[in-house]
C-alpha cells in the first residue's frame, strides 16, 4: 500500500472539507461578525462593535411572530391533510395502482414552486374562487394577500414532503398486527390508536421536521400570496439586503433565525426521543 | 376514504391544470382563456432568454450534481467506520448544511464572497486583467454545499447497510483495495449515488432563493420566471411551466427505470 | 396576414405602424403583416438553440443586459436592435431604485445599461458604481434639446454620467366606477383607503414614494428626513396597513383584474391602464408628490460596454424614442422626440398635468434615498 489508510482518508475528505470551510464556516463567520457592525452611510456594512442590531430585533417582532405561528400551523395542517392520504395509499389502495398514485403525489412537487404559487394568485384572486363564491350567493370573500392565502400556498407547496415519509412508515406496518388486534376484538378506532398511529410516528416526525425547517426560512410563498402584507422572517431578511441595504441588521436577523431554528429543532427532537418516535434518519434531517 | 383521496388529488392538480389550460390560450392574458393556440409554446421556445436561462439552469444543475456526487461519495467513504473528533466535526457540518435555511445560505454566501472579492480584486485585476465576481462559479459552489451534504447522507446510509463480508471476501480473494473499490464497492453504492445525483440535480434546477442572491449576472430559469411574473404575465410562463413539468415527469420515469435496473443488478 | 412574405407597400407599412402604435393591433400582427417578423427570423437564424448566433460586423458582442422598470419599453425596438447589431437585449425588471442600488452595491450585477432616477445618480458616483459617459459613442445625444430640469441630474461635478430617458410624476390611479368622487390629493388617497376603499388600495414597495406621499398627507415635504415628521408618516402607514390590498410596485395586474381599486402609480403606467380600461383614471396630488426624471447610465465594469453604448445610442435616436414613447406612454424630455409625437399626446392631461399641479411636485433628493431612518421606517411598516 503506497499510502497510509489515514492519508487516503484525508484525501477523500479534502474536497468536502474545503467546501465546508469556504462556503459554510467562512460565510457564517462573516455573518456573525457583520451582525455586530453598523449600516454604512449609503447602505451596506461598516465595521463596528455594537449590539444595536440585536437590540433592534424587537421592531421585526411581527415577522418572527408570523413565522412562528404560520410555520407550525402550516406544518400541522399539511400533516392533517397528508396523513389520511398516506394511510389510504399504504393500507387501503389496490397495490397495482399504488405506484401510479404515489407518482401522482410527487409530480406537482416537480413543478417550480413559483409557477404553482402563481396559479394560486389567480385562484384566490378576485376572478377565481371569490367570484365563484359570490356567484353562488355565498358572500364577498377576500382571499388573496391574507394569512389564509399564505397558509394554502404552504400546504399546497409542501404536502408531498409530508405524504412520503408517512407513507413509508405505514407501508412497513405489518398487516398481521392489525388482524391480530381485530381478532382480539379491538374496534377500528382502537386498532388505529394503539397499533397504526404509534407505528407511523417516525414518518410523522420526519415529515413534520422537513416541512417545518423549510417553512422557517420561507420567502417565496408569503411574497407571492401575501402581497407584501404577510411578512415572514425570510421576507424581512430579503428586504434588509435588497431594499434597505442594512447588512449589519440583516446579519443579526439571520443569526437569530438560525439560533431559533436550532433551539426549536433540538427541543422537538428531544420530545420525539422521549415519545420513542425518533428514527435514525430524523437525526440526519 | 376514496372520496377523500380524490379530493386531495383534485387540490393538487387543479392549480396545475389551470396553468396548463391557460398555456393554450390564444390571448395575451394569463388569467383568461381566449381561444386555443400553441403560439405561446412557439414563443417560449424561440425566446433567446428562455433558452439561455434554461441552459444556465441545466449547466449549473449538472455541474453541481456531478461535483456533489463525487465529493459527497468520497467523503461518505472516508467517514464510514470513522470515529473521533474529525467524524463529529463532519457530522456537525453535514447537519448544519442541510438544516440551515436556503435564504441564510444565500445571504451569507453573498456577503462573504463580496467581501472576499473586494479584497482580492484590487490585487488580481492589475496582475491578470480578471476580476472575480458573482456568477456561475458562486452559484454552483453554493448549490454544491447543500447537495453534497445530501449525497453524504444518502451514500453513508447505503454503506452502513452494505454487506461488509463482500468487501472482505474480495480482499481474501487477493484483490487490492483499488480493484475492490472499482469492482465491488462502487457498483454496490451506485444506486445510492445515482439517487443522490438526481436529487441534487432537481434541487439545483429548482432553486430560486440561493440563486436570487448569489447568481450575480446569471439568470436561471426560476429567476427568469420570477421576473416575468413581476412584469405582468403572458401565457408564455404557463407554457414554460407546462413544459418543465412534462420534462420532469419524463425524467422521473427514466430515473425510476434506471434505479430499478441498478437495483436489479445488485441483487444478482 | 396569411403570407408573411408578401411585400408591403410603404403606405400600408405606415398605416400599420400607426395602428400598432395606437395599440389596436398586436405586435405579432404588426410583425406578421409588415414582414418584419420574417426579416427578424431570417436575421436571427431561426431558433437560437439550433444555430450559433451570427457574428456581426460591428463586433459589439451578441448580448446586452438592461436593468429597467416594468412596462417601460417597446419590445419591438429590442428586436429591431438585435436584428441591426446582433446583440440580443436581456431585460431585467426592477421595482425600485433601492433594489437597483442594493444589487450594484453587492457587485457583479452583470448589467450593461441601467435606468437610474434623478436622485440616485450622485450616490452612484460617490460609491464609484457608475462610469462617466463617452459622448463620442453617443452621436444621437443632443444636450441642447433637453429641458434643463430633466437633464441636470445626469451631470455630477461637471462630468456627464447619465442621459435623460423619460420624465413623469408619481400620482394615483383609481377605478372611477367604484369611487364617489375623483381623487385629487394624498389626503384623500389615505382617507378613502381607511373607509370606502378598505382592502382595495396598493402602495409602492419602496420607501421614497410611499413615505413621501404619507408625508404629504400631513403637508410635510416629500423629501423630509425630519425624525418627528417621519414618525407621523410611519404612524399613518401602520394605521392604514390593514386596509391595504397589497404593498407592491407591480400594481397593473391587480388594477386591471379589479382586485385593487386605487394605487400609487407612475404617469405612463396610469396612461397604459387608462388606454385599455377607460374607467381607470390618473391624477397627481394637488398637495404635492413626486416629479422625476429617469436616465440611461452604464455601471462600472459593464461586461458588454460597447453594446451598452450602442443600445443607449439606439434608444435615444429620436425616431426610436418616439416609438418607445408611443408604446409606454411616459413623457419624453427630448424636444426632437416631441416634434415627432402626435399633438394629442402632448396635450394629454394625464401625461402633462396643468402647470400649477406640476409646480406642487418635488424632485426626490439624494438624501431621501440614502437616509437610514426612511429605510428603517419603511422596513418597519412592511414587517408590522
Amino acid at each position: 500500500m503506497a499510502m497510509s489508510r489515514q492519508g487516503a482518508r484525508y484525501l477523500l475528505l479534502g474536497p468536502a472539507g474545503l467546501w465546508y470551510a469556504a462556503l459554510l464556516v467562512l460565510p457564517l463567520a462573516v455573518v456573525l461578525v457583520y451582525s455586530f457592525g453598523e449600516r454604512a452611510a449609503a447602505g451596506g456594512y461598516a465595521p463596528a462593535f455594537t449590539l444595536a442590531q440585536y437590540a433592534n430585533l424587537g421592531s421585526r417582532w411581527t415577522a418572527f411572530q408570523n413565522t412562528l405561528v404560520l410555520a407550525p400551523a402550516g406544518t400541522l395542517a399539511a400533516l392533517l391533510i397528508a396523513y389520511p392520504l398516506a394511510y389510504y395509499l399504504a393500507v387501503r389502495v389496490d397495490p397495482k395502482w399504488r405506484t401510479v398514485l404515489l407518482v401522482l403525489v410527487i409530480v406537482p412537487f416537480w413543478t417550480s414552486i413559483l409557477i404553482r404559487s402563481y396559479a394560486w394568485i389567480y385562484l384566490l384572486g378576485g376572478r377565481g374562487i371569490p367570484q365563484l363564491l359570490a356567484d353562488l350567493g355565498l358572500g364577498d370573500w377576500r382571499l388573496i394577500n391574507t394569512p389564509f392565502a399564505v397558509l394554502v400556498g404552504i400546504i399546497y407547496g409542501y404536502l408531498p414532503l409530508m405524504v412520503f415519509p408517512i407513507y413509508v412508515s405505514l407501508e412497513k406496518l405489518d398487516k398481521r398486527l392489525l388482524e391480530a388486534a381485530s381478532d382480539l376484538g379491538a374496534p377500528p378506532w382502537r386498532r388505529f390508536v394503539q397499533v397504526t398511529l404509534p407505528l407511523s410516528l417516525p414518518g410523522v416526525a420526519t415529515g413534520s421536521m422537513l416541512v417545518f425547517i423549510l417553512l422557517m426560512g420561507e420567502y417565496l410563498i408569503p411574497q407571492m400570496l401575501g402581497g407584501g402584507k404577510v411578512f415572514f422572517v425570510g421576507n424581512a431578511l430579503v428586504d434588509l439586503f435588497l431594499q434597505s441595504r442594512n447588512w449589519a441588521f440583516g446579519s443579526a436577523m439571520a443569526v437569530t433565525l438560525v439560533a431559533t431554528m436550532l433551539v426549536v429543532v433540538t427541543v422537538y427532537m428531544r420530545f420525539l426521543k422521549r415519545i420513542g418516535a425518533a428514527r435514525d434518519d430524523v437525526g440526519l434531517m | 376514504m376514496r372520496i377523500y383521496a380524490l379530493s386531495v388529488y383534485l387540490f393538487l392538480y387543479l392549480p396545475i391544470g389551470i396553468i396548463a389550460l391557460f398555456s393554450f390560450s390564444a390571448g395575451r392574458s394569463a388569467s383568461q382563456m381566449q381561444g386555443f393556440s400553441l403560439q405561446w409554446y412557439g414563443k417560449a421556445l424561440s425566446n433567446p432568454f428562455v433558452i439561455d436561462a434554461l441552459k444556465t439552469s441545466a449547466t449549473v444543475a449538472f455541474t453541481s450534481a456531478v461535483l456533489a456526487s463525487v465529493f459527497g461519495t468520497m467523503a461518505a467513504l472516508a467517514l464510514a467506520g470513522m470515529k473521533g473528533r474529525l467524524r463529529a466535526l463532519f457530522d456537525a457540518m453535514v447537519y448544519v448544511a442541510i438544516m440551515i435555511p436556503g435564504i441564510v445560505i444565500g445571504i451569507a454566501t453573498l456577503i462573504a464572497l463580496v467581501t472576499v472579492f473586494d479584497g482580492v480584486n484590487p490585487w488580481l485585476e492589475p496582475l491578470t486583467g480578471y476580476r472575480l465576481s458573482m456568477g456561475f462559479g458562486s452559484l454552483t459552489a453554493a448549490h454544491v454545499l447543500f447537495t453534497m451534504s445530501l449525497v453524504i447522507v444518502i451514500v453513508r446510509a447505503r454503506i452502513e447497510a452494505l454487506d461488509r463480508t463482500l468487501i472482505e471476501a474480495s480482499g481474501d480473494l487477493g484483490a487490492g483495495p483499488v480493484a475492490t473499490f472499482w469492482q465491488v464497492t462502487l457498483p454496490l453504492l451506485s444506486p445510492a449515488i445515482l439517487a443522490g445525483f438526481l436529487l441534487s440535480f432537481t434541487f439545483s434546477f429548482d432553486d430560486f432563493i440561493i440563486a436570487f442572491f448569489v447568481a450575480g449576472s446569471e439568470t436561471t430559469l426560476p429567476i427568469y420566471i420570477f421576473s416575468s411574473i413581476r412584469r405582468g404575465v403572458t401565457p408564455e410562463i404557463n407554457a414554460i411551466g407546462t413544459m418543465v413539468m412534462g420534462a420532469s415527469l419524463l425524467l422521473l420515469v427514466v430515473a425510476q427505470v434506471m434505479l430499478r435496473r441498478a437495483g436489479g443488478n445488485n441483487r444478482t | 396576414m396569411q403570407d408573411d412574405k408578401a411585400p408591403i407597400t410603404r403606405q400600408k407599412f405606415i398605416e400599420e405602424l400607426l395602428r400598432y402604435r395606437k395599440g389596436s393591433v398586436t405586435r405579432r400582427h404588426f410583425l406578421g403583416v409588415t414582414g418584419l417578423g420574417t426579416a427578424m427570423a431570417v436575421m436571427g437564424g431561426g431558433l437560437p438553440l439550433l444555430s450559433p448566433r451570427r457574428a456581426f460586423a460591428q463586433g459589439i458582442g451578441d448580448q446586452v443586459v438592461l436593468a429597467t422598470w416594468p412596462n417601460y419599453h417597446d419590445p419591438a425596438n429590442f428586436d429591431a436592435f438585435a436584428a441591426e447589431t446582433g446583440a440580443a437585449v436581456q431585460v431585467n425588471v426592477f421595482g425600485s431604485n433601492e433594489e437597483m442600488l442594493a444589487k450594484l452595491q453587492a457587485g457583479g450585477s452583470g448589467w450593461d445599461v441601467f435606468v437610474p432616477t434623478n436622485y440616485t445618480i450622485t450616490t452612484y458616483v460617490e460609491a464609484d458604481l457608475i462610469e462617466p459617459l463617452d459622448l463620442s459613442k453617443l452621436p444621437n445625444y443632443d444636450a441642447a434639446s433637453f429641458e434643463a430640469r430633466f437633464a441636470d441630474a445626469g451631470t455630477v461635478d461637471g462630468k456627464l454620467y447619465a442621459v435623460p430617458k423619460n420624465w413623469g410624476t408619481t400620482g394615483m390611479a383609481w377605478d372611477s366606477s367604484k369611487a364617489k368622487a375623483p381623487f385629487t390629493s394624498w389626503k384623500e388617497f389615505f382617507d378613502v383607503t381607511r373607509t370606502d376603499f378598505s382592502g382595495r388600495t396598493m402602495v409602492h414597495d419602496y420607501q421614497l414614494t410611499t413615505i413621501g406621499n404619507a408625508l404629504k398627507y400631513f403637508g410635510y415635504s416629500f423629501n423630509s428626513v425630519d425624525p418627528a415628521e417621519l414618525a407621523d408618516a410611519e404612524k399613518l402607514l401602520i394605521e392604514i396597513k390593514p386596509h391595504l390590498f397589497a404593498i407592491s410596485s407591480d400594481y397593473q395586474p391587480a388594477m386591471r383584474n379589479g382586485d385593487a381599486w386605487l394605487t400609487m402609480c407612475w404617469t405612463g403606467e396610469g396612461k397604459q391602464m387608462n388606454r385599455d380600461i377607460p374607467e381607470i383614471l390618473f391624477a397627481v396630488g394637488k398637495d404635492g408628490g413626486e416629479i422625476w426624471s429617469d436616465y440611461y447610465a452604464i455601471p462600472k465594469n459593464a461586461p458588454h460596454r460597447d453594446a451598452a453604448y450602442a443600445l443607449i445610442n439606439y434608444l435615444i435616436d429620436p425616431a426610436v424614442n418616439a416609438r418607445e414613447a408611443a408604446a409606454h406612454g411616459f413623457p419624453v424630455a427630448d424636444a426632437r422626440v416631441n416634434a415627432l409625437l402626435p399633438p394629442e399626446v402632448l396635450s394629454d392631461p394625464i401625461l402633462y398635468p396643468a402647470a400649477e399641479l406640476l409646480n406642487a411636485q418635488e424632485f426626490g433628493a439624494a438624501v431621501t434615498l440614502t437616509d437610514p431612518n426612511r429605510a428603517e421606517v419603511m422596513a418597519r411598516f412592511k414587517s408590522a
